[in-house]
């Protein structure tokens, strides 16, 4: 076992290339996408009278993280809207708000959402005034403290992760796309680690270490060792390079995002497997690889959020999606900063997958070759 | 020693090999001979115990493998049809690492390293990357690797496919030897019948997973002494002339190339004017006419009407 692994170490170091591309690779994509701004902030004019832009309303308007709202008069607004520049508008005023919608889509929906939760606290913190009856200016000012210090350490929270509740859908470009893009590429990284399985066993070296004393299980074992050991290299380097050179501060659990992906990547290895066993040859291995992984990008919320995705299918299918489990576990730590418990399930989910798809893969190789 | 009994191996699509009786004994070499395609590879993976056959037995010294392959494996050499190397790694550390397969370490090692080095003729090149080898010094390892272990039986897979002629020869003489000075019991499988005349004692001849001969040399040889190989030579022909020699109703076999045409007749008949007046009917000009003494390509083309490579 140590001398195949000793065969893999070196040719991995006489030929890096293809790890390296792909690092770099994800390290660029997560850079300029993250950046970017791109799409996580959907423009969406607004019109209200200047008191409303000052109060609370408007604001919470402002703060908002998914949707930029611009101020604008309600004649550009109506403009845009008619144009098709803007799927959806807001007018606000004091006690009411009213949507003007040019697309009925998805957008329009959470926009309104959004906006009904703003509206649901103003009406909460005023019937609070209500309530202790205060009755001065400076009793209500440092009741107003004290209700928002309240709400930023509260007694409990109640998470909810629904996305009719879009407050809890945080949604963070630059981790998002950090996250996004190591997982992805990183398929890639794998797959073709195990891929010389496939080669060495039609050439025959595969046969050849039949032949010898070495036990199957070595075999596999130190071929999948390897492989787990270039695809977890590649995402630290990753993950260090965000985290001590551009900064990325991980919200301070850089240590936990890196042990995390330790049961993704050990699914990653075993999909592989299960692919490479499926194929008939290198070939078709080409051809379905970019298929797998880039869909499995798409409906694991890897390019965007996957609470995007709208499509019974699409979601069934992001369920058997090793990424999906990635980027859940990732997201619930770093960004809605989750403690490790409640990503426990994604993690038991990854690892079920990396035995089930493993098992499967070794069973139809072996079975094949007879 | 080594035998197949009643051996079948059937895929989804094929019967690769069909109730194929086969041995070696301890010093010979046996060749395995036949068109791409007839089933040598598959045979000789059931042999060497890759492969279990459909039905039938495979056995080393009258113990059937299939429960225990472990005796034989242990003097088993393979050296597989395609370049089973790593070829990002030199000749060197592809010995070391099939060596280290099978437990040699060290000193030990080194010098049994040194010794296949010299035999295949790479001590020069030990230090290159074998990516960067020509064909035949790519098969040489190939070999090399197989005796590492000093096995007392190799199996070779047409071990000189797609290489230059002094490489191939090389070969050659390196696995005859290997026969001669070390005892070491050989099965050749090629589709070169000038190999296997030239290397072997023994030979089985396949063809579309059938065994069709097996014998010596000379045994094989025999099946066509009651008739006789003549090779025409000419520079172009005619159709007229083929259409004639096709229908003749002495003539069993032909083979037709670019400049010669093979023809198998039965041995009392006097092909010599028959041929020419043919030739001059149809209006072409002949080189010469040989009568030759059968090979083994002869035997092929006598047993199935196909030319062994075609
Ligand atoms: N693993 C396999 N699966 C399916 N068919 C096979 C396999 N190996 C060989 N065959 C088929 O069996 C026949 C014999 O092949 P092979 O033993 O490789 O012939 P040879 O070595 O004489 O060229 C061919 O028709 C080939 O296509
Ligand atoms: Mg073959």
């Amino acid at each position: 076992m140590n001398g195949i692994l000793v065969a893999k170490f070196t040719t991995f170091i006489r030929k890096p290339w293809m790890f390296l591309l792909f690092t770099t690779m994800s390290i660029i994509f997560a850079l300029i996408l993250g950046t970017s701004g791109g799409m996580t902030s959907i423009s969406v004019p607004v019109y209200g009278s200047s008191n409303i832009q000052e109060s609370f309303i408007g604001k919470s308007l402002e703060k908002n993280d998914v949707y930029t709202f611009n101020w604008m008069t309600e004649k550009e607004m109506l403009d845009l809207i008619a144009d098709g520049k803007s799927e959806v508008g807001v007018i606000v005023k004091e006690d009411d708000f009213q949507l003007v919608v040019g697309v009925e889509s998805t957008n329009a929906q959470m926009v309104e959402q959004t906006i009904h939760d703003i509206y649901a606290k103003k009406l909460q913190q005023e019937k609070l005034f209500e309530e202790v009856e205060a009755q001065t200016d400076s009793e209500k000012q440092l009741l107003d403290e004290e209700y928002k210090t309240a709400m930023d350490s509260p007694v409990f929270t109640m998470k909810t992760s629904n996305f009719s509740s879009s407050e809890a859908f945080v949604y963070d470009n630059e981790t998002h796309f950090l996250f996004g893009f190591t997982l992805f590429f990183v398929i890639y990284t794998i797959a073709y680690n195990v891929l010389p399985i496939l080669l060495e066993k039609k050439e025959g070296i595969w046969d050849r270490m039949i032949l010898s004393p070495v036990r199957k299980t070595e075999m596999y074992i130190a071929n999948l060792v390897y492989s787990f050991f270039e695809g977890y290299l590649q995402v630290l380097i990753i993950f260090l390079v965000f985290h001590f050179w551009i900064g990325v501060d991980f919200q301070g659990r850089f240590l936990e995002a890196v042990l995390l992906l330790i049961p993704y990547v050990f699914a990653v290895v075993s999909l592989s497997i299960f692919i490479t066993a499926c194929v008939k040859n290198a070939q078709q291995f080409n051809a379905v690889l970019p298929i797998v992984a880039v869909s499995m990008a798409m409906i694991g919320g890897a390019y965007w959020p996957i609470e995007i995705v709208e499509s019974e299918v699409l979601l069934a299918l992001s369920k058997i999606n090793p990424l999906t489990y990635g980027m859940e576990a990732l997201n619930g730590m770093v960004v809605y900063g989750y403690p490790l418990e409640e990503v426990l399930l994604p993690i038991s989910i990854l690892v079920l997958m990396g035995v089930v798809l493993m098992g499967l893969g070794i069973h139809l190789m072996e079975r094949r070759h007879v | 020693m080594l035998e197949l009994v009643d051996s079948t191996k059937s895929f989804k699509k094929v019967k690769a090999v069909k109730k194929l009786n086969m041995f070696i004994e301890k010093g010979e070499i046996v060749g395995l001979l036949g068109p791409n395609g007839a089933g040598k590879s598959t045979a000789i993976s059931m042999l060497s115990s890759l492969m279990e056959p459909t039905s039938g037995d495979v056995r080393y010294c009258n113990k059937s493998i299939l429960k225990n392959p472990a005796p034989l494996r242990k003097i088993l050499g393979m050296v597989p049809q395609e370049i089973a190397l790593y070829e990002d790694l030199t000749a060197i550390e592809n010995l070391q690492f099939f060596g280290r397969l099978y437990r040699m370490k060290g000193k030990e090692l080194q010098r049994k390293i040194d010794v296949i080095l010299e035999l295949i003729g790479l001590t020069d090149h030990r230090k290159d990357i074998v990516k960067k080898f020509s064909g035949g010094m790519k098969r040489r390892l190939n070999i090399g690797v197989a005796l590492l272990h000093d096995p007392e039986v190799i199996i070779m897979d047409e071990p000189t496919v797609g290489i230059d002629p002094q490489s191939r020869n090389y070969i050659l003489e390196t696995v005859k030897r290997l026969n001669e000075e070390r005892q070491m019991t050989v099965l050749y499988t090629s589709h070169y019948m000038e190999e296997v005349e030239f290397l072997c004692d023994r030979i089985y001849i396949m063809d579309k997973g059938n065994l069709i001969a097996s014998g010596t040399k000379q045994e094989i040889k025999q099946i066509l002494s009651a008739e006789n190989t003549i090779s025409i030579k000419a520079d172009r022909w005619n159709d007229a002339f083929i259409a004639s020699i096709e229908s003749s109703p002495t003539i069993h076999r032909i083979k037709v190339e670019e400049k010669e045409i093979t023809i198998v007749v039965p041995k009392e008949v006097n092909m010599f004017s028959e041929l020419a007046k043919m030739a001059e009917q149809a209006g072409l000009e002949l080189r010469s006419i040989d009568i030759n003494s059968p090979t083994l390509e002869d035997v092929f083309l006598h047993l199935t009407g196909r030319a062994l490579r075609d």
